[in-house]
C-alpha cells in the first residue's frame, strides 16, 4: 500500500513536478476539447502548420531577452498571425486550404531556423532550447509559465463554452448559420485564433512534432465512442487529463521523455475506443440478427 | 391596401451578377408574394444556386438589389431560412435531429446565453410538426434522406422564418419521401410562409409550385407553371431535347424528371 502512496504522491514532492501537473491538466482538458473542432472540421493540417510557424516568434522573443516567457510572448502573437492569415488565404485569395497552410507554415519554420542560425554566427546570445520547442519540456515549465497557461486557458475555455451554440451551427451548416445572421466568417477567425492558443499552450508540454498528438487523438478516440458533440468534448477531455497524468508518472518512474509518453498513452486509448467501438457494433449486429 | 400589405415578402429587382466579366446573372426581376411556393428551374449553370446566394447575401451583386419584406436582407436577419441539401453541412460532426432543430433557436437564445425553456419548447414543437419528434436523439447521418430534410424544415420551422429557401433540397430523397415533404410544404405554404425552392425535376414544379421562375441566367419566364412550361421557355431553358411543354405532371408521372 505503502509503496502504490508513495508511486502517485512522491512526484509531487517536487515542485516542479507540481507544475507539471497542472500544465499535464490544462493542456489534456484544453487540447481534446479544441481537437473535437480540429477533427471534425478536418484541420489537423493546419494544426500542425500552426504548430510549426510559432518558431519565428519565439526565436524574436528569446533574442529580445523573454526567454523566461519567450513560447508566449511569441508565440501567441505569431499563431494569431498565421491562423488569420491562412484564413484570409482561404477564404478571401482562393488558395487552397493544404496548399496554404504548406506554403505559410513552411516559410515561417525556415525564417525560424534562418534566424537562428544567424542569431548564433552573430554571437548573439539566444538562450533558447530548439530541442524543448520541437519535443516539449513539461518538466522546465517556471511559476509564470504556469499562471500565464492557466490565464490563457481560462479566455479559451470560456470563450468556447459562451459561443458554443454559434460555433456548434457555423461549423456544421456554415450556409445556414449566416442566413440566420451569425458572422459566420468572425468565428471561424475566432476559432483559428483559439486553436492558435491551445497549440501555444501545448508547446511546453509535448512540443511542436507532439502537439497534434493531443489535439487530434483524445478528439478521435473521444468521437469514436459518444453520439453528441458536447459528449465528444467532456469524453476527449477526460481522456487528455488521463493522458497528461498517466504519461508524466511514466515520464517520472521509468525516466522517459514526457510529451512522447503522453502521446503514446493518447495513441493507446484511441486503439481502445476503436477496438471498443468494433465490439459494439459486433454486438449491436448480433442482436439484431 | 396598406404599403405593408403590397410588400411582396420577397423581391428582386434587376439583379445582375458577373463574374470577370461573364454574367451568371442578368437583369434578374420577380416576386414572391405571401403563401406561395415558387420553384426556380433552369438547366445547370443557369445561375440557380447564385441567386440563392443573392437572396441569403452570400453573394455581392453586380448591380440591382433583393429585398425582404422591402427591406435588405442584412436588415432582415432570421426573416429568412435556408433549407440545405444533406451534402453541404458537415456531417463529421455528431448532430443529432434535436441538435439541428435547436440551430433554428440561436439568435432567439441570444449570444453567449444557452437556451432556455422557450427555445426548447418551440424546438419540441418544430418536431412534432414534421413528425420527427420520435427520432429526436438519432443522428443526423443515421437518418433517412427525406427524414433529414424533414429535420432542416423543423429547423426552420423553429427560427420562425417566414420565408424558406430550399437549393436542390429534394435531391437524393426517394419518391414518396418527396411527396411527403411537398404534402409539408403546402401545409407551410397554406399557413401564410413564402417558399423558394430549386429543383431539377420540372414535373415536381409543375405540380407543387404555384408559381415557376424559369431561369437560364436571364429570366425567360415568371409565372403560374400552366401559363409559363410551355414548349417555348423549355426551348428557351432546355434546348431542344427539353422543349417538352409539362403541366400538372407529378410524382408517380413516368416520364421521369426533365434535365
Amino acid at each position: 500500500m505503502e509503496t502504490i502512496t508513495e508511486a502517485l504522491a512522491g512526484p509531487f514532492q517536487y515542485g516542479f513536478m507540481v507544475r507539471a501537473l497542472i500544465v499535464a491538466v490544462i493542456v489534456g482538458v484544453m487540447c481534446p476539447v479544441a481537437g473535437v473542432y480540429v477533427v471534425t472540421r478536418g484541420l489537423g493540417f493546419m494544426s500542425d502548420g500552426l504548430a510549426h510557424s510559432v518558431l519565428p516568434g519565439v526565436v524574436a522573443a528569446a533574442i529580445l531577452g523573454t526567454v523566461s516567457v519567450s513560447v508566449f510572448a511569441g508565440g501567441i502573437p505569431m499563431a494569431i498571425i498565421m491562423a488569420l492569415f491562412s484564413g484570409y488565404l482561404i477564404k478571401r485569395a482562393g488558395v487552397s486550404e493544404d496548399a496554404s497552410v504548406g506554403i505559410l507554415f513552411a516559410a515561417m519554420f525556415a525564417i525560424g531556423i534562418i534566424m537562428i542560425s544567424v542569431a548564433v554566427s552573430q554571437g548573439i546570445s539566444v538562450r533558447f532550447s530548439l530541442e524543448d520547442l520541437l519535443l516539449g519540456n513539461v518538466l522546465g515549465v517556471s511559476r509564470i509559465e504556469v499562471f500565464i497557461t492557466l490565464g490563457v486557458a481560462g479566455t479559451v475555455m470560456l470563450t468556447l463554452f459562451g459561443l458554443h451554440k454559434e460555433l456548434f451551427f457555423s461549423n456544421f451548416d456554415p450556409i445556414g448559420a449566416s442566413v440566420v445572421g451569425l458572422p459566420t466568417e468572425k468565428l471561424e477567425y475566432l476559432l483559428l485564433s483559439l486553436l492558435a492558443m491551445v497549440i501555444v499552450i501545448a508547446l511546453q508540454a509535448v512540443g511542436v512534432i507532439l502537439v497534434i498528438s493531443m489535439l487530434i487523438t483524445p478528439a478521435a478516440a473521444a468521437l469514436q465512442i459518444t453520439r453528441s458533440f458536447t459528449g465528444a468534448m467532456v469524453a476527449a477531455a477526460l481522456i487528455g487529463v488521463a493522458s497528461g497524468i498517466s504519461g508524466l508518472y511514466l515520464s517520472f518512474h521509468y525516466n522517459l521523455p514526457s510529451g512522447p509518453v503522453m502521446a503514446l498513452v493518447a495513441f493507446s486509448f484511441f486503439i481502445f475506443c476503436i477496438g471498443w467501438k468494433q465490439k459494439a457494433a459486433g454486438i449491436l449486429l448480433r442482436q439484431r440478427a | 391596401m396598406t404599403a405593408a400589405t403590397t410588400t411582396p415578402p420577397l423581391s428582386a429587382e434587376e439583379v445582375t451578377v458577373e463574374f470577370g466579366g461573364v454574367k451568371i446573372l442578368d437583369d434578374v426581376t420577380f416576386s414572391a408574394g405571401p403563401g406561395c411556393i415558387m420553384g426556380v428551374v433552369g438547366p445547370n449553370g443557369a445561375g440557380k444556386s447564385t441567386l440563392f446566394n443573392v437572396i441569403t447575401a452570400l453573394q455581392p451583386v453586380t448591380s440591382g438589389r433583393v429585398l425582404i419584406h422591402g427591406k435588405t436582407m442584412q436588415e432582415s436577419r432570421g426573416v429568412v431560412a435556408y433549407v440545405p441539401q444533406f451534402e453541404r453541412v458537415n456531417s463529421r460532426i455528431p448532430a443529432s435531429a434535436w441538435d439541428v432543430v435547436m440551430q433554428g433557436r440561436v439568435r432567439h437564445a441570444g449570444w453567449f446565453r444557452r437556451p432556455g425553456r422557450a427555445d426548447r419548447a418551440a424546438t419540441e414543437e418544430a418536431l412534432n410538426r414534421v413528425g420527427m419528434w420520435d427520432r429526436r436523439k438519432a443522428l443526423i447521418y443515421e437518418l433517412s434522406g427525406g427524414q433529414r430534410q424533414r429535420v432542416f424544415l423543423a429547423r426552420a420551422l423553429a427560427q420562425g422564418a417566414d420565408i424558406l429557401l430550399l437549393d436542390e433540397a429534394l435531391s437524393g430523397v426517394d419518391v414518396s419521401s418527396q411527396t411527403a415533404l411537398m404534402d409539408m410544404l403546402l401545409e407551410l405554404r397554406d399557413d401564410g410562409r413564402t417558399i423558394v425552392m430549386s429543383s431539377h425535376d420540372v414535373n415536381y414544379m409543375a405540380h407543387y409550385c404555384d408559381e415557376c421562375l424559369c431561369l437560364n441566367c436571364s429570366v425567360c419566364a415568371c409565372g403560374p407553371p400552366s401559363e409559363v412550361l410551355n414548349a417555348d421557355v423549355m426551348m428557351q431553358l432546355y434546348g431542344p431535347l427539353g422543349a417538352v411543354p409539362i403541366h400538372g405532371s407529378g410524382p408517380g408521372d413516368e416520364n421521369g424528371n426533365n434535365n
